[in-house]
């Protein structure tokens, strides 16, 4: 303990003032409490397959289940291309960050709310509850991933040096449900029709994502404009860097990113507005 | 100055409520506000204070009470200097690390074990891993919860939740503590160890804000006490001083949540209570009484505007906001005449089996059909005096008959003579 009495010029630990300035997104602050982030993530690994009986199995067997199911409706019956891949593991390299964005959004969405208790009561950066929440399903990611391999052992894919690039879009990945999940979290403190939106959110988002079907199904002129959604950005990435069709197209990737980083740098800003306000309206 | 823990400087509060959205005090009441809400949303928003210029400095190691009525501002106060929500104006500045504890166990994950939630918890205090893994032990050990460390704190008693929140917080060892009502759980003898870990954190140079409508905790373990009344500071000073002021204060002032029907401006209603009184049966000007006893409650009202047959509503609100029983005159057959004439009208209770605490009376004018609602305040405290008795027996005590069919034995009889012992 340091001890600093006797000294009249000290300053204080704490200084609390209404916010003066417009923006401050106290990055040290967020680093020094990188232990709770542990820990929420942990928590909410830990208490989603408790008291279930075949416990992290959900995460292989969830992706598993819909991918069978787009194989045989889109696959076999609507004969949907896939790039030349057989159509399994074509929709299952989708599914992976697919399924990751719509449970981490899902979960960041509803987080604040859920999280009552401690932001009434005790103060961290209120940031870490939707970080945690984007960050957990990525336990889930890695399980399905597993089964990714699998797959592509089966059909005999063998993986090109693009794989290396796989974490960049994992985390771009990310930054796309924490991106959504920060605009979704604050704005359901205040409206909970929010929390009545984000499953038609996602399940619209999800056909608009190249996921049952392969981009080149989208005229060209119309590419740009569909690559504003960030997930068509990931998913080629993912496509691209696992099953090594041919490269990507990086304006796609490129458009894709620069939104993301537009909604994230935006619902950052959101989110610490409206972070003051919280304890008072939640 | 130099030896200043935490300054506070014009601190203030503003809260903007809409219309309507006050705690009501019938299901009735709720949903017609929130009927007539839809249609009056957008008008006026009503703000408030819940907090208004306080200024008061805490020297390191000083231990200092604040007590106030509901909605004075003492849990405002508690949530901005935790950094929980953030003033409207003003400043403040804390010297050291902080700890708050303003209801424990909020952290706590239902279906996490005991030895996951203190790692969980002590994280959300920000403690790191390694902090907790060397407390560990000692946290189990304080906590009594031995063997069921490792089962899920949702099959915990309510007992032992609230040991085990408290001894993780406690060993966080702040330099500045924030407690708000958190010695008012668990059983007395946890509550004891609370105290004298308080008072040793105390020793150790520790500074201490105790919110509390304990008075008695109040005034054994503080040494200064901030009267907070409807978010101004009142007093600042020796505790026994400011409790007199507290319970003086107490006389009658307009309840918060009818602020959305009728104001908090009495002068504007049309009738409002303009004294109230507590005697014993022998006619003294008492409050505090023991279990057992009857009260009179001598009401004096101001009336301005004729009020067609007021129906007057006595309650005891306990001081954990318990509201343990009503009186009125139109459920005891008493008709008040229509008319605007000032009267006075009294009360004499049935034998008050409340259990051990204080209790504030709050008096209401309603029409006899219990919709219109003409004056809300809060009056007197009284205390209720009884050796056993305290909330853990529940609202009120009234002694039972007991059989034992198969022994063909009837002991009420001697079960009365027991509690009689008692008053």
């Amino acid at each position: 303990m340091e001890l600093t009495a006797g000294n009249p010029l000290r300053k204080p630990s704490t200084v609390i003032q209404p916010r003066k300035r417009l923006f401050e997104l106290d990055l040290n602050e967020i680093w020094s409490y990188r232990e709770l982030l542990y820990f929420l993530v942990w928590r909410d690994v830990l208490v989603r397959y408790k008291q279930t009986v075949i416990g992290i199995s959900w995460a292989v067997l969830q992706p598993l289940l819909t991918m069978a199911i787009f194989a045989i409706i889109f696959g076999k019956l609507a004969n949907i291309p896939s790039d030349g891949k057989p159509y399994p593991v074509f929709a299952f390299a989708a599914l992976l960050p697919w399924n990751y964005f719509s449970q981490a959004l899902s979960r960041s969405g509803t987080s604040l709310v859920g999280e009552r208790n401690l932001i009434t009561k005790i103060y961290f950066p209120r940031l870490l509850i939707p970080l945690a929440a984007s960050v957990s399903p990525v336990v889930d990611l890695f399980f399905s991933f597993l089964v990714m391999v699998a797959l592509m052992m089966w059909y005999g894919i063998i993986p090109t040096l693009g794989l290396l690039i796989l974490p960049l879009f994992i985390v771009l990945a990310l930054l796309t449900a924490l991106a959504v999940g920060l605009w979704a979290s604050a704005l359901n403190v205040k409206y909970r029709d929010v929390g009545h939106t984000i499953p038609f959110l996602v399940q619209a988002w999800m056909y608009a994502s190249p996921i049952a079907y392969p981009v080149s199904m989208i005229p060209e002129k119309w590419r740009l404009l569909y690559s504003l959604n960030p997930m068509v950005g990931v998913i080629e990435g993912f496509r691209w860097s696992m099953l090594g069709s041919e490269r990507p197209d990086f304006l796609i990737i490129v458009v894709s990113s620069a939104v993301m980083t537009v909604m994230l740098i935006a619902g950052l800003l959101y989110f610490k507005r409206m972070e003051q306000d919280f304890a008072d309206i939640i | 100055m130099s030896n200043t823990a935490i300054r506070v400087e014009k601190l203030s509060k503003e809260y903007q409520v809409a219309g309507g959205n006050f705690r009501n005090d019938t299901l009735r009441d709720t949903i017609m506000d929130g009927l007539k809400s839809i249609f009056r949303r957008k008008e006026n928003p009503h703000s408030f204070w819940a907090l208004k210029d306080v200024t008061f400095e805490v020297e390191r190691g000083q231990m200092v009470g604040i007590i106030g009525h509901n909605g004075a501002g003492k849990s405002t106060l508690l949530k901005i200097l935790s950094r929980i929500t953030q003033p409207t104006l003003g400043r403040a500045e804390l010297f050291g690390r902080v700890g708050s504890l303003l209801e424990v166990g909020t952290g706590f994950h239902q279906e996490l074990t005991g030895r996951e939630n203190i790692y969980l918890n002590g994280a959300i205090i920000g403690l790191t891993r390694d902090q907790i893994r060397r407390k560990f032990d000692a946290i189990v050990d304080f906590a009594e919860v031995g063997e069921f460390i490792d089962t899920p704190v949702k099959h915990y008693s309510s007992g032992m939740y609230v040991r085990l929140a408290f001894a993780v917080s406690a060993h966080l060892k702040p330099e500045i503590l924030l407690l708000d009502e958190v010695l008012s759980v668990g059983d007395i003898q946890f509550q004891r160890k609370c105290l004298a870990y308080t008072e040793e954190l105390r020793k150790s140079d520790a500074t201490i804000l105790l919110v509390s409508h304990n008075m008695f905790a109040v005034k054994s373990m503080c040494s200064r006490v901030i009267l907070l009344s409807e978010g101004k500071m009142k007093f600042d000073g020796p505790p026994s001083a400011a409790i007199q002021m507290y319970e003086e204060d107490s006389k009658v002032s307009p309840l918060s949540w009818a602020r959305s029907s009728i104001g908090t401006d009495v002068s504007k209603w049309d009738i409002y209570l303009k004294e109230m009184d507590t005697f014993d049966e022998n006619g003294n000007n008492v409050n505090l009484f023991n279990h057992g006893e009857r009260m009179k409650v001598r009401l004096e009202f101001d009336v301005r505007r004729t009020v067609t047959n007021p129906n007057v509503l006595v309650s005891f609100i306990r001081s954990d906001n318990v509201a343990c029983c009503n009186f009125n005159t139109v459920m005891d057959g008493i008709t008040i005449p229509s008319g605007s004439n000032d009267f006075v009208i009294e009360l004499l209770t049935p034998p008050l089996k409340l259990v051990s605490e204080s209790y504030t009376i709050y008096v209401l004018v309603r029409d006899e059909k219990f919709e219109r609602l003409y004056c809300a305040q809060a009056g007197k405290i009284f205390h209720v005096r009884h050796d056993l008795l305290n909330t853990h027996f529940g609202v009120f005590h009234e002694p039972g008959e007991w059989f034992m069919p198969n022994e063909g034995v009837d002991h009420q009889n001697n079960f009365s003579k027991e509690v009689r012992v008692h008053d």
